[in-house]
């Protein structure tokens, strides 16, 4: 194999020579580690995503790095308190990591690995995705289908609380869908949305169990049964 | 804690456990299910422990958090023992009343006891109607069990079941005595389960799997997760005698996560099953090794579909594969895999203990044993009810159920989940076991059952449940990620009165593609929910498509909200509650909707109180001119 097709490989990528010529340019620029940057740079993009921010899907082919790498970089030289950012993210890695160590990294744990890192983010960020990618050798796209079939997982950040509607059968008879507007009317959301201020995710479920109650909300594991509207709005005002 | 070495080491360290209670000893159980907890049992639990200790009682009073009763309409529910008083509704604040008066005076506390339709109030919780008419043979042990502890389990016999097979039986002895049994599978289908055991055991291969399916996906309900967070040893019991019968050493139970009660006291009773030596190597020194992995299913209905969850057991997305070899023969990494449901494991122990003649002796001919329904919906008693197979739905709805709230009147009942139908009241008297349910149009399912009444409208509730599973449906084959998405179509249409002339017809089209096309039940089964009610409700479906008309005066978009004139009463409660400002009228002045303005979120109808009744929904007919506004209410109440 001749010298100039050699790939170096970090973050589960593949870059080439050039491709990594590139990145130590950026490097040098950002001090960061070249898998800092691409990871910085991936956890910024989610970000983005969450805010709603009209930013392309993100891409991960091979002929599209440079730019992806160099649009990173301007906006990690935007983050004021980079330190931080860089240890916080450091810190999140390896409590990844902690997780991937219990599941003995075997590839068959991957939904329960996925289902930890969702306990205890509320979501899943996209450089833990990145992470448990790069050691189980699992394909992004196998990820992807994963946390985007399953309903446990979010690929956005959630609300500092969760609110679910029940629209279980025994529910929607007992008048779920109008319990389920009021709520929507109250918190200003959709069902699957989180607010700006991030206080609040409403997400809606099939069937908690306690049909004697319903229709039933769920307000941070408190529930809450046939509430009318000045209830709800009592409700919310207790959470910060 | 010591190993057990032998049947006779289970039945010492029983009579142990048993000499070290007293029976006379008053017994405080508080049932901590689901819907107790969403009640607060924890809360009652607390104030129990601060009143009995407050009181210098903690050495002649035990109390103990129990599993799901299954009077989920009454909670929170505590029963003292050993007289087997039982009260409903108890909050925080009863407790201080229920520690001075039956604790200590040894007296019952009247207002907490259950009254019966005559007025009269039973003591006992076996006396109340709601329990009386049941057979709480796999559902009973909850109640005595406190699930976080083995020696509960092994106290009422648990185990004898597992050292009676493994000690005494051989395993062609176990399988055959399932067999004769006829149990059929609880989760669903109504598969033998012996002749899928036997199966597996034959299927050719050295490494063989036994799972546990407690992906209850079906909105409705909830037996599986009650039997799991309340009595987890009788399914792990289940399931290693079901590993000895069919030769297999190693076993999963697959879980929602969205149960993570179920999964802390499943994951507890292993670590005790373990500690034992009823769960690992040389179980009770038989020579038989089997141990067992907790997977977390993280939310996907088709995901209980069992190609689909043994993907996921691999660690791959939980799509259903086709099946021209079943997973009994080839399913978790191509190996031969039994998966059996949670209820249909917790019923084995039974059957190894006491015979498959005597399970015989229950149910109907082709249907043997109980089967737990949750009876939810629009009934008086929701809750978990145990009863032998082939009683009619009417002992089910109006014996144990108590019938229809608020003086309503039965429409239908729905069984079997979003695979299930609707059946209607002239089948009231249908005895309930698997053919007869699938023989009416609908199915046993994993046995929800929701009743609904006058002011359910049923085309909604067939497009609830299309809706239910085209989110569901995990698009992989065309007919039913298609076809669920043209019916969710059409029902829409026709519930928001925009329904044509042959959409019944299309949508009978689309089942049957549906039926003979799809790849796993989810598809196949899909059109239940549609064909039931148009088979029984089919004037319905027409009042919506021809006359633009709701019968049940439920559908948003053919509706119209009118205030009797001379009814209303002005007292201006409408006015204010009405989000969009609708409504016209001061105090004492006849209130007038602006239909224009109005959103027809039914506020109004809600606030209006229930002795004016001056709010009215009005379907399929012309609303009334609207009064000028400025009348004065005349007739006063």
């Amino acid at each position: 194999m001749g010298k100039e097709r050699s790939k170096s490989k970090f973050v589960g990528l593949r870059v080439s020579e050039e491709q990594s010529q590139v990145l130590s340019r950026l490097q040098q620029n950002s001090n960061l580690s070249k898998s800092g940057i691409l990871l910085r740079g991936l956890e910024l993009l989610s970000e983005y995503y969450s805010l709603g921010l009209d930013q392309p899907p993100l891409n991960l082919e091979l002929r599209n790095l440079e730019a992806e790498a160099m649009r990173h970089a301007q906006a990690l030289r935007q983050i004021r308190k980079r330190g931080e950012a860089i240890g916080q993210m450091v810190q999140e890695l390896s409590n990844v990591d902690k997780i991937i160590d219990k599941h003995q990294a075997n590839k068959s744990t991957l939904i329960q690995i996925l289902l930890d890192i969702q306990a205890q983010n509320h979501w899943l960020p996209k450089p833990a995705l990145t992470w448990v990618s790069e050691r189980l050798g699992v394909s992004w796209s196998e990820i992807y289908h994963i946390a985007t079939f399953y309903k446990a997982f979010s690929l956005t950040p959630r609300g500092r609380h969760t609110v679910q509607a029940c629209l279980g059968t025994a529910c929607q008879v007992r008048g779920a869908p109008r319990l389920l507007e009021k709520v929507m009317d109250v918190l200003k959301i959709k069902p699957g949305e989180t607010d700006h201020d991030q206080r609040f995710t409403l997400t809606t479920v099939n069937c908690l169990g306690c049909c004697a109650l319903g229709p039933v909300i769920v307000v941070d594991g408190e529930y809450y049964s046939k509430s009318t509207v000045k209830e709800l709005e009592r409700i919310a005002a207790a959470c910060e | 804690m010591r190993r057990l070495k032998s049947a006779t080491d289970l039945e010492r360290v029983r009579q142990e456990i048993l000499a070290k209670r007293d029976p006379n000893k008053p017994c405080v159980t508080i049932c901590s299910g689901t819907g107790c907890h969403a009640y607060g049992s924890e809360k009652v639990y607390a104030a129990f422990v601060k009143e009995i200790q407050g009181n210098g009682l903690q050495e002649k009073v035990d109390i103990r958090r129990t599993g799901c009763h299954g009077f989920c309409e009454r909670g929170t529910l505590v029963v003292i023992f050993p007289e087997e008083t039982c009260y409903l509704n108890v909050r925080p604040e009863d407790i201080l009343e229920i520690v001075s008066t039956t604790l200590i005076q040894k007296k019952v506390v009247d207002r907490l006891l259950y009254v019966d339709g005559n007025g009269k109030k039973v003591v006992h919780e076996g006396e109340i109607p709601f329990y009386k008419h049941q057979s709480r043979i796999v559902f009973g042990n909850n109640r005595l069990i406190d699930p976080k502890r083995i020696e509960d389990y092994i106290a009422v016999g648990g185990y004898t079941a597992l050292a009676k097979a493994l000690l005494e039986m051989t395993p062609e002895q176990v399988l055959n005595e399932v067999i004769r049994a006829n149990l059929r599978g609880r989760g669903g289908g109504g598969f033998p389960t012996g002749i899928k055991w036997e199966t597996t055991r034959n299927a050719p291969g050295e490494i063989k799997y036994v799972i546990v399916n407690a992906d209850e996906g079906d909105p409705g309900a909830y037996m599986d997760r009650s039997l799991l967070e309340g009595n987890p040893h009788s399914v792990l019991e289940g399931l290693i005698i079901g590993a000895y019968a069919i030769g297999s050493h190693e076993g999963f139970v697959y879980v929602r996560q969205e149960y993570p009660l179920a999964v802390e006291n499943l994951n507890i009773a292993l670590e005790q099953a373990r500690e034992r030596g009823l769960l690992g190597t040389d179980i009770l020194s038989s020579g038989f090794s089997f141990d067992v992995e907790v997977h977390r299913g993280a939310g996907a209905f088709v995901s209980g579909e069992s190609s689909a969850l043994m993907a996921a057991i691999e660690g791959r997305v939980g799509e259903p594969r086709p099946k021209y070899i079943r997973t009994a023969v080839s399913g978790i990494w191509e190996r031969p895999s039994n998966l059996n449901n949670v209820e249909t494991w917790a019923t084995v122990p039974l059957i190894i203990n006491r015979g498959s003649e005597w399970f015989t002796g229950i149910g109907t001919e082709r249907s043997k044993g109980t089967k737990i329904f949750s009876l939810v919906g629009k009934v008086k008693n929701t809750g978990l009810v145990e009863v032998p197979m082939g009683m009619t739905l009417r002992e089910v709805i109006y014996d144990i159920g108590s019938g229809i709230p608020n003086g309503k009147r039965f429409k239908a009942v729905q069984t079997g989940g979003p695979s299930g139908g609707c059946i209607p009241e002239s089948f009231l008297d249908l005895p309930v076991d698997f053919d007869k349910l699938t023989k009416a149009g609908s199915m046993m399912g994993s046995g929800g059952m929701i009743v609904m009444d006058e002011d359910t409208c049923m085309v909604d509730v067939a497009r609830y449940f299309i809706d239910f599973l085209s989110q569901e449906s995990c698009g992989k084959c065309v007919p039913c990620r298609e076809g669920l998405r043209q019916m969710l179509k059409i029902l829409n249409n026709i519930c928001t009165g925009k329904g044509k002339e042959g959409d019944i017809e299309l949508l009978e089209e689309l089942s049957e593609v549906m039926r003979d096309a799809s790849l796993c039940a989810l598809g196949t089964t899909a059109p239940n929910p549609v064909l039931s009610t148009i088979k029984y409700f089919r004037d319905e479906y027409e009042a919506h498509i021809k006359e633009r008309r709701c019968p049940a005066k439920l559908c948003r978009e053919l509706i119209t909200y009118y205030i009797l004139p001379d009814k209303c009463q002005g007292c201006t409660v409408c006015v204010r509650n009405c989000p969009t400002g609708a409504i016209s009228g001061g105090k004492s002045l006849i209130h007038v909707i602006d239909q224009e303005k109005c959103s027809k979120c039914g506020a109004c109808f809600e606030v209006c109180p229930p002795i004016f009744n001056a709010v009215v929904k009005l379907s399929g007919e012309p609303v009334p001119a609207s009064v000028p506004s400025g009348i004065k209410v005349t007739h006063k109440r």
